[in-house]
């Protein structure tokens, strides 16, 4: 039986994507919502992505041949955002009137209204099933186009993400990639959560990587094979909640927290 | 009365439809398998056994129709509608996307199996469901008209595949989807079925022109979108109007007449349907539709109670 986990994970002590991080703090304030925390623990993965990984187009976010990035924790969404914009996805109008009146930015990402978001997500446990279906369409097409999913350690308590991680298994869905942001929320309530050992048992090429770590990230991706019919990967990310700034990291009152002047003040700081 | 099940004729549509679109891709909960085998030898790599896990298999339906596939989603109508409820409104209806649900069991037609195995509150819960159409075909060319007719459409469609059928033939040019059926003509009472209870309606007719009543008898295979024209001009003419259906009393297909009536004067309205309770008795189909009043005999004393004739 697996012990229960209680040290927080450390991360590394290099601090990437600090103007990302900036951005989503000053969207949350000029928004007055957003979860800081859940978005400083996935930037770093999701920039991975977009820098190094997806094979996107800006220009054309429907593009047949494109690669799928699936938020399945929509609550992260600020960390998605920051890359889209980035990246070419979204404009700066779009970023100044997050959770506004007339925007298309909200505290859950919405695939109808944002450009390169692929799944309207937010209540957990389904963007992962969703994608089973996306992976498995593409190969009843006979195209190529890869998956990635990423889901929350939290999430991982919803029963669709191993009926998911179940069928992903059997029907051999080589191009399907998840990704755990494993910050140990879900181990606040559940501490039994050895997330590598469950993934491996329902069969799947687990990696255990730092999710704050461009190196690691890097061997991870480079190591999923992506086969049109074979065994898919999780790569579980060891991350911080709030990484980046000492007193948003944990779980306590940040999660969904708007700094006040004098801790906006202290944050960008941190982050200058 | 036509001899092949309805849910035959679903396995049947699925192979001919199948082998004329490369993107009819089907998927069932662990039922119907052996019937389903045609269709998955004619179209390989399009049918799938995917298991018991309903919500999943609800949210992949939604990932085919996500790139460009149209996914047929088949089992249990509780475990499909009921547990895997959220699936539908979030991954197809706010993503806005097509797909066909085939349910069997609902209402009591699994009256053996007990309540865990019944499901009579499916049309209220889908009609909260923006554009969701909502069918009830209860002869093989009803559901093989209706489904070649919807599966492609923009939203989701969802088949109510009954057990049990109400005997009257129709050709495929009398079914469309979201038109009524007039069935037979009265000018006292207009008697409103859906589903197999068609034939109570039929039969309580009968039982009211012994009374000296003229029934008037539409049949609705098509909950969503509803066709209120031809219901208010019957209702226009008999001020009296009864809706029988193997649905609970809330939510069902009587409150969507009720609304459409709302505008006429004077009119008397009762309900033919199942109390808004667990049906917790055992026996068969037939002896639940005795047990609550979906009967020839429980429509006429209906009349009788509620309306004094």
């Amino acid at each position: 039986m697996s012990q229960p986990v209680k040290a927080m994970h450390a991360g590394t002590s290099k601090i990437l994507n600090k103007d990302l991080r900036r951005q989503i703090v000053d969207m949350v304030v000029a928004g007055n919502n957003g979860h800081i925390p859940s978005a400083f623990s996935i930037v770093d993965i999701v920039s991975y992505l977009y820098r190094h990984v997806l094979k996107v187009d800006p220009r054309n976010p429907e593009w047949e041949e494109r690669d799928y990035f699936i938020l399945s924790k929509g609550h992260g969404c600020l960390g998605l955002y920051v890359n889209l914009h980035r990246h070419g996805f979204i404009t700066d109008e779009n970023v100044t009137q997050f959770c506004r009146k007339g925007g298309i930015l909200g505290e859950h990402p919405d695939f109808k209204k944002v450009p390169g978001a692929e799944a309207s997500t937010g209540s957990l446990g389904h963007g992962f099933s969703y994608a089973v279906g996306i992976a498995l369409g593409h190969r009843i097409k006979g195209r190529e186009n890869r998956i990635f999913v990423l889901v929350g350690d939290g999430e991982c308590h919803e029963g669709t993400v191993w009926e998911a991680a179940h069928v992903a298994r059997n029907y051999e869905l080589g191009k399907l990639c998840v990704v755990i942001d494993w910050n140990q929320s879900g181990m606040q309530l559940l501490p039994h959560d050895d997330l590598p050992g469950k993934w491996k048992a329902f069969g799947w090429n687990a990696m255990v990587i730092d999710g704050h770590n461009d190196d690691e990230l890097r061997r991870a991706f480079d190591n999923v094979r992506f086969e049109s019919r074979g065994v898919p990967t999780v790569i579980v990310a060891k991350t911080v909640k709030g990484k980046g700034v000492p007193m948003l990291e944990g779980h306590g009152m940040w999660h969904h927290r708007i700094p006040n002047a004098e801790e906006y003040a202290k944050i960008m700081e941190t982050l200058a | 009365m036509s001899k092949k099940q309805v849910r035959q004729q679903f396995a049947d549509t699925m192979l001919a439809v199948g082998q004329e679109d490369p993107d009819l891709v089907v998927m069932v909960g662990d039922i119907s398998h052996g019937i389903l085998q045609p269709f998955a030898k004619a179209c390989p790599g399009r049918y799938y056994n995917v298991g018991i896990l309903e919500p999943t298999i609800m949210s992949m339906g939604a990932g085919l129709a996500r790139v460009g596939l149209f996914p047929v989603i088949h089992t249990i109508a509780p475990f499909l509608i009921e547990r895997a409820f959220e699936q539908i409104k979030l991954d197809f209806c706010y993503h806005g996307l097509h797909g066909n649900i085939v349910t069997v069991g609902s209402a009591f037609d699994y009256a053996y199996l007990g309540c865990t195995h019944h499901c009579y509150g499916d049309f209220a819960l889908l009609k909260t469901l923006q554009g969701v159409q909502i069918t009830y075909p209860s002869t093989p060319v009803e559901f093989d008209t209706l489904f070649r007719s919807a599966y492609r459409n923009d939203t989701v469609t969802v088949y109510r595949v009954p057990g049990s059928q109400h005997g009257v033939t129709f050709g495929a040019g009398d079914i469309r989807l979201g038109k009524g059926i007039k069935v037979a003509d009265g000018r006292d009472i207009t008697l409103i079925a859906t589903g197999p209870q068609l034939r109570t309606g039929l039969d309580a007719r009968s039982l009211l022109a012994s009374r000296g009543l003229e029934a008037e008898v539409l049949y609705i295979h098509t909950i969503r979108p509803l066709d209120e024209e031809l219901i208010l001009a019957s209702v226009s003419k008999t001020k009296h109007v009864v809706v029988i259906e193997e649905h609970m009393r809330s939510g069902g297909l009587g409150d969507d007449v009720l609304r459409a009536i709302r505008k006429l004067p004077k009119v008397k309205y009762a309900s033919a349907s199942i109390p808004d309770t667990f049906i917790r008795a055992y026996g068969s189909y037939e002896d639940h539709c005795e047990m609550v009043g979906l009967s020839p005999s429980g429509v006429a004393a209906l009349v009788e109670s509620e309306f004094g004739r």
